[in-house]
């Protein structure tokens, strides 16, 4: 039993991991229709953010922390939307991948030639510190990252649904041509876009970070986990990829788990999400949420 | 304009045929068995992303496929090496297969990562299935090939010299089977789908099958340029099927441009050799690639093939092309 709710919290962890890239990708490839292989990549440069400005234990107080990676990584998205998405807009998707795969790969190098490739950690007081109860002990540390990322998915949700640029948005996502003959800003709102995806990508990374070793290669199974999370949860829906990254999350938990059980080595617990990406894509290959589009 | 390009081939081939007779630093040698091994690996991988035009990130996995062949069963089992390149090609086309069934339900981006998860999968399976592949340590000690069919021929491989024929060979079939391939019926087929998959679909192009015929020949000439790689690097590892070629194939294709085969022999030679020459750590040259990519993609996405026409064709036909 104890075994189990340890495993259930630790799926709940990575799938808020998982949860806060993955949105930003679905956002990112609904509303400006890029597929951005660096987005992994975000979330290790949001790591090392956070390790800069909350390096050990301080100096700043850790929710001033927080706000600082986010705002680095808010700046950052914008200045990737401006040097890197902005000239292969009317690029073919070919393109498009092969750029930010080409990113991914600078970032990649440059974090190692930067910060080496040995992992660090982060401490936090927060994640020393642990609640004792019957069953389970928990850190302070998860439970903030559980509320704090369920807050975050309902800000997000207010601010797709009752704001005017959230709205804007969600047109864009529509019809992109009809958006520009109404007058919204096109160039605006992908610039947005990519400035909410890349800060929640720092945001999740100054929570879930102290939880982690960081290391320049982190980012790419996660890049691949949130896709798997997007493609399961019907391309560039929002909602669905949210719920299809805690099923990953928890999936891999158990499977790293109870996997003994069935002769499965805890190594292959990153093999789960793609295994059940492609059953979702053999049988559902529009997504588990998604309606099925195109022609 | 026929005779020349002849002449043009013919005095290449002469070149690299003379070439380990003239000069023999090993150290060229190796460069350019390296520059045949990419030459046949872009073109293997251009079948489907330069000729159908699906971007697929799965070809390590071929590689690796028949590296590990090659590796497991000439060291643990004593094969024959021309049945273990059998092996290594019809086990990557099979493995081709068993990909490409789910892979080409999908379209466009989530094919790239879907193929991408299943490189994923490959190389988890060859670090982690200890048993079979002994994990991150690799099998080394692969023994010196002789090729043999019994009372016919019988060819040991046990010198540099010797490899770099045998790797001209495998580059002239190479090249061979895919300018065969693409100038052929399946090839025009391959195009269609490239420039309008709808429109070839309504033609009676049978969209799947060509796709799949793409991608399983890429497969096969992948797994066994990887048996190749096995026998002349004696090691063969996980790394074999890392992300890091996807990314060397994509620059070489994209360099060259897609669907050339003088493109993409060029871009392989200028991407093997150059790096060689210039000689710097490979983290600051893994960021120079990816520089070179998004540079390359941005600004010239045709590539080399785009600067080779223009050097071919004459004058007055491109300025007839620029005024509409």
């Amino acid at each position: 039993m104890e075994i189990f709710i340890e495993q259930i919290l630790n799926g709940l962890t990575l799938g808020s991991q998982y949860a806060l890239v993955a949105v930003g990708l679905a956002l990112i490839f609904g509303v400006v229709e890029i597929v951005n292989f660096a987005h992994g990549e975000f979330f290790m440069l949001g790591a090392y953010a956070f390790a800069m400005v909350y390096p050990y234990d301080g100096p700043v107080p850790y929710p001033l922390a927080i706000l600082l990676a986010t705002a680095i990584m808010v700046l950052f998205g914008i200045g990737y939307e401006r040097v890197v998405i902005h000239p292969i807009l009317d690029k073919t998707w070919h393109m498009q991948i092969i750029a930010t795969l080409a990113t991914s790969i600078i970032f990649i190098n440059s974090a190692m030639a930067i910060w080496g490739t040995t992992p660090i950690t982060i401490p936090t007081s927060l994640a020393k510190t642990t609640v004792q109860t019957a069953y389970f002990n928990i850190s302070y540390q998860r439970m903030m990252v559980f509320g704090v990322t369920a807050l975050t998915f309902i800000a997000l949700h207010l601010f797709i649904q009752k704001t005017k640029a959230g709205k804007a948005m969600r047109a864009m996502s529509q019809n992109r041509e009809a958006c520009a003959v109404y007058g919204i800003n096109i160039r605006k709102i992908s610039v947005l876009t990519f400035a909410i995806s890349s800060g929640l990508t720092g945001l999740a990374a100054a929570l879930i970070a102290p939880l982690f070793n960081v290391l320049p290669t982190m980012g790419i199974l996660l890049t691949l986990k949130a896709f798997a999370a997007v493609i399961m949860g019907g391309f560039g829906r929002v909602s669905g990829a949210i719920y299809a990254s805690f099923i990953i999350g928890l999936t891999e938990a158990l499977a790293a788990g109870y996997g003994h059980y069935l002769n499965i080595d805890s190594a292959y617990r990153d093999a789960f999400p793609f295994g059940m990406m492609v059953l979702v894509l053999l049988f559902r290959p529009h997504g588990l949420f998604g309606k099925r589009v195109g022609i | 304009m026929k005779i020349p390009r002849i002449l043009f081939w013919f005095c290449l081939v002469t070149f690299l045929a003379i070439f380990p007779l003239v000069v023999k630093t090993p150290y060229f040698i190796h460069i350019f068995i390296l520059v045949g091994m990419y030459v046949i690996f872009a073109l293997s991988y251009d079948l489907s992303v330069g000729q159908v035009g699906v971007l697929s990130l799965a070809h390590p996995a071929f590689f690796g496929v028949g590296a590990y062949t090659a590796a497991i069963l000439s060291v643990n089992y004593d094969f024959p090496p021309l049945l273990c390149f059998l092996l290594g090609g019809i086990l990557a086309a099979v493995l081709a297969l068993g990909i490409g069934i789910p892979s080409f339900r999908l379209s466009q981006h989530s094919f790239a990562i879907g193929t991408l998860g299943f490189a994923l999968i490959a190389e988890l399976i060859s670090r982690n299935w200890i048993d079979l592949t002994r994990g991150p340590m690799g099998i080394p000690g692969i023994p010196r090939p002789t090729l043999s069919i019994p009372y016919l021929f019988s060819w040991k491989i046990d010198t540099l010299t010797k490899f770099y024929y045998f790797m001209g060979i495998l580059v002239l079939l190479g090249v061979g089977f895919y300018h065969t391939l693409a100038t052929s019926r399946i090839g025009r087929a391959f195009r269609s789908i490239r420039e309008d998959e709808i429109l070839a679909a309504s033609a009676g192009v049978h969209i799947l099958k060509y796709k799949m015929i793409a991608f399983i020949s890429g497969a096969a000439m992948a797994g066994i340029i990887g048996v190749y790689y096995a026998y002349w690097y004696t090691l063969v590892s996980p790394e074999q099927l890392s992300l890091y070629y996807t990314t060397n194939l994509l620059i070489i294709v994209f360099l060259g441009g897609r669907g050339s085969l003088r493109g993409i022999v060029l871009g392989a030679f200028l991407f093997t050799a150059l790096p060689e020459f210039l000689r710097i750590t490979p983290q600051l040259r893994l960021i120079l690639y990816g520089i070179i990519l998004l540079f390359v993609v941005l600004y010239f996405p045709d590539g080399i093939e785009r600067i080779l026409q223009r050097l071919t064709t004459p004058k007055r036909i491109i300025s007839a092309f620029e005024k509409e």
